[in-house]
Formats: structure tokens, sequence, C-alpha cells
């Protein structure tokens, strides 16, 4: 039991949450703490970049870089971070609206691209800060200010977006299993590759009461008491298409032979490159020869 | 949660006074910070009664802290602490999920009563697995003082009137779309 350099409160700003009492988010942000004082890696090191929502207010509440940018335009703006400074931990942060409504374009071609990135989506099925209006992961029959007769539309399936896309490391969480979700949002971070963690995150104010901590301690079961083997892309495949009936948490999918990331390959290309080109010298002789 | 999963890494078995007394020390302090930002919350959601006896759980799980300092001060003085923070899931601070805006008094010792309803299950969870006699009595001693403390809260909750029959959420306006 030896004791780190760094604590949990370490990444925690002076700022105080002004999420709804009892609102998950809550959860995530200890869990978030928690898991960056495992991995060790000092706030400095560390950028969270977010777009707009009630979770994507997290930057604000660490000690570590944040940008509380676009709506929907956090995955953009965190590979460009990423890019430019591969050396530092990048955490990406939001929720379902931001993630998979107005910044939807832009997932797969983050998840192509496999960037060494985290992408936390807090989803609560809701627009929250909105106040209450349908969001892409809304269920079917929801009623809202804006579906007062019950939604119409099936809900996007986050888990089988990101599996289909092909990305390395997808997995789900709830607050309502704080260990559990901080060793998963833990094991994320440390993929090398793109990673993503759909955290069950509720709304207390305009989500509903199955949807609440209580209702999820009562009904998440964990992959891992189902046997599932997280190499197996395939049953990651089945056991996602029960998103929205059934609460599994755990790893679906883990690729055992991670790829190489983006950043690595520009590495790559810069190294050959260097090598490629020419002095000054040789330039000018080739212009005179011409 | 069960008691394993709320103190990952830490082997009970194993546990010498020293660990057992700053993890009893840990304990109380994620209570006192949990108590500390649910008040925050509910002064900033303007709820005062439930935020006032937050405040009040604030003081009392610190004063328990302290006391539990002194105790180990007295048995291993300023000998270095392994357990961490981190090694703690909600033992006795309560869950998040307890508080809500517009949450009346009673409500908020309902769930201090929750919270050191779940403590007495983690002790006496843990004493299952607790080998050495003097980190028995240690944890023997704290289980019965849960047992104590949601008594206080019980005779407290006797003491208040009862709720308003209705909430406060059936008398204002519902959010409105923007």
């Amino acid at each position: 039991m030896n004791a780190p350099v760094l604590q949990a409160k370490d990444y925690k700003s002076d700022l105080k949450p002004i999420w709804c009492p009892g609102c998950g988010d809550f959860g995530v942000l200890q869990g978030l703490y928690r898991a960056l004082s495992s991995i060790g890696r000092p706030p400095h090191e560390v950028a969270f970049i977010s777009g707009i929502g009630c979770s994507s207010r997290i930057p604000g509440y660490t000690t570590a870089y944040g940008f509380n940018s676009v709506h929907g335009r956090s995955l953009p703006i965190a590979q460009g971070v990423k890019l430019a400074n591969p050396e530092l931990l990048v955490v990406v942060a939001g929720g379902d609206g931001d993630g998979f409504s107005i910044g939807g374009g832009h997932v797969p071609h983050a998840v192509r691209r496999n960037m060494d990135l985290t992408y936390l989506v807090m989803d609560n099925q809701v627009y929250g800060l909105t106040k209450g209006q349908l969001s892409p992961t809304s269920p079917r029959g929801l009623e809202t200010v804006t579906s007062p007769l019950g939604s119409l539309e099936d809900p996007i399936n986050p888990l089988l977006y990101m599996l289909a896309y092909g990305a390395g490391f997808v997995a789900q969480a709830t607050p309502a299993d704080m260990p559990g979700m901080t060793a998963l949002i833990e094991e994320a971070i440390r993929y090398p590759g793109f990673s993503f963690v759909n955290i069950q995150s509720p709304c207390v104010t305009f989500g509903e009461d199955n949807q609440q901590l209580k209702a999820h301690k009562a009904t998440m079961k964990t992959l891992a008491s189902l046997g599932h083997d997280a190499s197996n892309q395939l049953a990651a495949l089945d056991l996602a298409r029960s998103y929205g009936t059934e609460l599994y948490t755990g790893v679906f999918y883990r690729n055992p032979n991670p790829p190489p990331t983006y950043e690595a390959l520009v590495k790559l290309r810069q190294a050959e490159q260097a090598r490629k080109a020419r002095s000054r010298h040789q330039i000018l002789e080739a212009y005179l020869q011409k | 949660m069960t008691s394993q999963t709320q103190t990952p890494g830490i082997d009970f078995a194993a546990l010498t006074l020293k660990d057992a007394f700053d993890l009893a020390v840990l304990i109380e302090e994620e209570a006192r910070d949990r108590y500390e930002e649910l008040s925050a919350q509910l002064v900033l959601h303007r709820t005062p009664g439930a935020a006032a006896f937050f405040a009040k759980m604030v003081r009392i799980e610190e004063l328990h802290r302290q006391q539990l300092l002194e105790e180990r001060k007295k048995h291993f003085n300023d000998q270095p602490v392994a357990v961490r923070r981190e090694m703690i899931f909600d033992v006795e601070a309560p869950d998040y999920d307890e508080a809500r805006a517009d949450m009346t008094t009673r409500q908020a010792l309902e769930a201090a009563l929750r919270s050191e309803e779940k403590a007495h299950r983690f002790f006496v969870s843990v004493l299952s697995h607790v080998q050495k006699p003097e980190v028995r009595r240690l944890f023997e001693e704290l289980r019965d003082e849960e047992v104590e403390h949601q008594q206080l809260v019980k005779a407290e909750l006797a003491k208040l009137p009862p709720d308003d029959r209705f909430a406060r959420v059936d008398v204002s306006d519902g959010p409105a779309p923007q």
C-alpha cells in the first residue's frame, strides 16, 4: 500500500458544480478524479475538452487544462489538441445530445482516425440544460416538452454506433456503481487509442424514474457476470443491441491488438519525410539542371 | 455495493490496527466532504433547511474524525499513513443521489439515517473477514457507534413536524421549454 504522489482532490478545482442536486454527473466527476489519481498524470499533463450541455461543464471542475468549446465540436477540437501536443492525456466529455445529435457527424471520423483520446458520454436520454427536450437517445414514447404525446422515434444506440464505426474500446458504466465506473474510466484512459465509455448518468430533473440511480442499482448487470469475452467483437455487437432495455456495465469490446494511433502514424510519416528531405544545395542543383 | 466493492484493494484479513484506524479516519473524512458538497449544492438551489442539516453533519463527521485521529495518535504517533482515500467508496458518505433541490429537512435526516445504516452494514460485513483481535475490537466499536448515530438521527426525526402533504413540485409551475 504505497501512497501515490497525486490524490483525487488534486484534480478538483475550486469551482463548485452547479448541477441539480442528485445529478448523476456528480458521481462521474468523482470517478474521473479518482481514475486520474490512479493513472498518476499530473493535472498539467491532462486536457479536458467538452462541447455544450450540463456534462460539458466538467472541464471547469478540474485543475487540468480545459476547453468548454462549441456545441457538438468537442471531438474535432480534442483531435487538434492531441495532434498539436501528443504527450497530453486528452479526455473528451459531453452529453448524448452534444455527441450524437449536434456532433454526430464527427463521431465516425474521430473513431476511424483512432487518436489516443477517451470519449466519455454522459447519456441521460434528454436535453437537460435546455429544460427537457427529446434527445437522440430518448426512448420511444418519452413525453417531453417537445413530445407532449410521446416520442415517435427510436433512440440512437451509442454502443452499436461505436462498435460499428470500429472503436477499439467500448464500455458502459453508471455512477450507481462508483467503483466499477471508476475502474472503467481508468481502463478507457489507459487504452492506447480511441476509447469510448457510455455513462448512464441520470437527469434528476427531467429524467424518467426508471432511469435514476436507484433503478440502475436494482437493474444493472455486469458483463463480467455474464461471462462476456471483451475481445469478441461479434458478441459485443450482440450484447450492445440490448441498449435501452438492459443496463449492462463493463467492457463490451477491447481490441486485443490495438492498431497504431493516428498520432503515431503522423510521427512515422514525419520521420520518413525527414529522411527523404533534400538539402538546400540539392534543391538548388535540381533547379539549375532544369 | 458490498463491503468488498466499497473498499477495493483492502485485505481485511491482513489489516493492521494502524491501517484500520486510518481507514476509519478516511471513512469519516469522506462522509464529511460529501455532506459539505451536498450542503453547498442545496445552498445554491435555495433549499436552506436541508442545507443547514447537512452542514451540521459536516461538523459531526469532522468531530468523529478528530476523535479517531487522537486515538490513532495515541497508538501510533506520527507513523505514515498507508491507506488512501481512493481505496474507499461511499462507506458512510451519503450517495450523491440522496440530494434533491427542494428536499425537506425531514428528507435530509432520512438520507443521513440511510447513510448511517449503510455504514453499519459495512462494519458488520467486514467483521466477518477481520482476523486480528485488536482490529476486530475497533471495528466492533465503530459498528456499535453507527447504531448510536442512527438512534440520534431517529430522535431528531421524531422532533420534526410532519412534512407538508404537498411537495413544492406539486404547487409550482413545471419546467418551460426554451
